[in-house]
């Protein structure tokens, strides 16, 4: 029992190393901010081109479920190493300099290489989990929605910017959030890229001391934001179900949602 | 297509087929709409009463045959089906109005009367909102302006649907079932928005189960039966004084209650 205390749990390493990974935590966090909006983004941009109707535009949809499918059948490690790869080595002279430096080995807003390396990695791979999460919600909003604002002569791009995506992201709020919180999980692995994340700086800590406690330390930080972000999840579908009982007739429809999307919802890694 | 081809009337189906899949629903509809006319669908369910509603308005494009709305053919390759320009060309002469209202719950009275006006048609919000307070005026719903439809009735969820078609200037409405999702308290206020139009002019073409509103509001009755008109003719004669056997029996089911 000793043992587990003091490795994991020795306050006096903490102490002194909470600066450190307080700065690995803050570097987390930014990358997981960024990441996540864009994801959220890329992921609405996605799901919006699944969903365009017509037969002119069918090579979109085709390349839109391609891609859906590529990246979230690929480990996000993979995607990392692949990234940083690729770019660095394009960027440089045995690559045959294709890509500019600034683009090969980006240090935009005053971060370093890796942080971008893994805001892109990050990006591509949730954007793909998020399109299908708002394809979701978007399959969710009853077709009467779709067939009211097309009688009142809205365009179908008309009708999705107006009518249905409006409607789907609130009804996928939850399970977007469900998506960040693995997300930001996830953003540990660009500590193989050298990012001085919260994981690097607890590894660092580790072979210093031979002790994982900077590494728990950084556990702890983690569940600091997880763990409320997670109950704020359950508030929120709470909310939606209530709002659902009370009953509206345009809610007719949500009951079957919320459980369809409680299962499309769920946390992927 | 010219008006001559369709000799005057306002909206003029010819031979119109829709299937879904196996299921064979409209079998060669005619019908002859005209302008300021209020026309009345009646007939079992499942008798294509809706689909051809949908067909009108290219929600559902017919298969064969062929639709004129104000001389011009919007069926077929050289109308709309496939034709973004042809579409909007109806749709902005049709309004409709559904049996589940299918307000957008995201959006407020107001706002739901006002989307088509603002996105499609791109007038000012300035021009828009008093026109829009002045037509849920018209269907009585000046009270409740800027509440959302879950804090809405059936049938006043109803009335601002009517609202929002009417916000488009259509140039005919359709009415499909309108009443049917309507506790039987809250149908009364929204036939009065219904009847009030008719005497203003509007034409409309009604898919309907209130046979009292058909007889009193309708100029012509149609009643349909496995995806054609059985019999079509004034509310009096179609109602009262039925020729087919199929209307005579449809209508001892539905006027005994």
């Amino acid at each position: 029992m000793d043992f587990i205390r003091e490795y994991y749990f020795d306050f006096g390493i903490m102490g002194d190393e909470l600066g450190r990974v307080l700065e690995g935590f803050w570097f987390t966090i930014q990358l997981s901010v960024l990441s996540g909006v864009a994801s959220l983004a890329w992921g609405l941009v996605l799901a919006v081109l699944r969903q365009l109707p017509g037969r002119a535009t069918a090579p979109l949809r085709w390349l839109s479920i391609a891609y859906i499918d590529v990246f979230r059948g690929i480990p996000l490690l993979l995607v990392l190493l692949l990234v940083s790869g690729g770019l660095s080595t394009l960027s440089s002279p045995i690559g045959g300099e294709v890509l500019p430096e600034w683009l090969g080995k980006p240090t935009w807003l005053g971060q370093t290489t890796p942080f971008w390396y893994g805001v892109f990695s990050l990006t591509i791979t949730y954007g793909a989990y998020m399109a299908e999460v708002y394809r979701a919600g978007i399959e969710a909003v009853p077709g009467g929605q779709m067939e009211a604002a097309r009688s009142v002569g809205m365009s179908h791009n008309l009708a999705m910017r107006y009518v249905i995506v409006p409607q789907a992201v609130r009804k996928v709020i939850p399970p977007l959030l469900n998506d960040f919180i693995a997300l930001m999980k996830d953003t540990s692995l660009v500590s193989i890229l050298g990012a001085a994340d919260v994981v690097f700086v607890g590894r660092a800590i580790q072979s210093e001391q031979f002790n994982g406690s900077g590494l728990m330390l950084g556990a702890i930080l983690f569940l600091l934001v997880t763990i409320p972000l997670a109950r704020l999840v359950d508030y929120l579908i709470a909310r939606q179900q209530q709002k659902t009982q009370r009953g509206g007739a345009p809610a007719e429809a949500s009951e079957a949602d919320q459980q369809a999307l409680g299962g499309g919802g769920g946390v992927t890694t | 297509m010219t008006e001559g081809s369709t000799n005057g009337a306002f909206l003029r189906l010819e031979d119109v087929h829709k299937s879904f899949g196996d299921l064979h629903v409209l079998r060669g509809v005619n019908m002859d709409v005209n302008r300021g006319e209020v026309v009345c669908v009646i007939g079992p369910s499942g008798s294509g009463k809706s689909t051809l509603l949908r067909c009108i308005n290219l929600l559902e494009p017919p298969e064969q045959g062929h639709i004129y709305l104000e001389g011009r053919e919007i069926t077929g390759a050289k109308g709309a089906a496939d034709d973004e320009g042809g579409i909007d060309f109806v749709r902005r002469r049709v309004g409709m109005v559904f049996q589940q209202f299918n307000l957008f719950p995201h959006m407020s009275a107001m706002g739901n009367v006002t989307l088509g006006p603002l996105k499609v048609l791109e007038r000012k919000g300035s021009d828009v909102r008093p026109k829009a307070e002045a037509l849920l005026k018209r269907v009585g719903m000046e009270a409740k302006v800027n509440e959302y439809p879950d804090r809405l009735s059936g049938g006043q969820q109803q009335r601002v649907a009517i609202a929002r078609a009417l916000a488009m200037d259509p140039h005919v409405m359709l009415f499909d079932e309108v009443t049917s999702a309507l506790d039987p308290e809250l149908v009364k206020e929204v036939l009065d928005v219904m009847r009030e139009l008719a005497e203003e002019g509007m034409t409309m073409v009604v898919v309907t189960h209130e046979m009292h509103f058909a007889r009193e509001v309708a100029h012509k009755v149609f009643f349909m039966d496995g995806g054609v008109v059985v019999e079509e003719g004034k509310p009096a004669d179609v109602l009262e004084n039925p020729q087919q056997e199929r209307t005579k029996q449809f209508l001892g089911l539905v006027l005994e209650h």
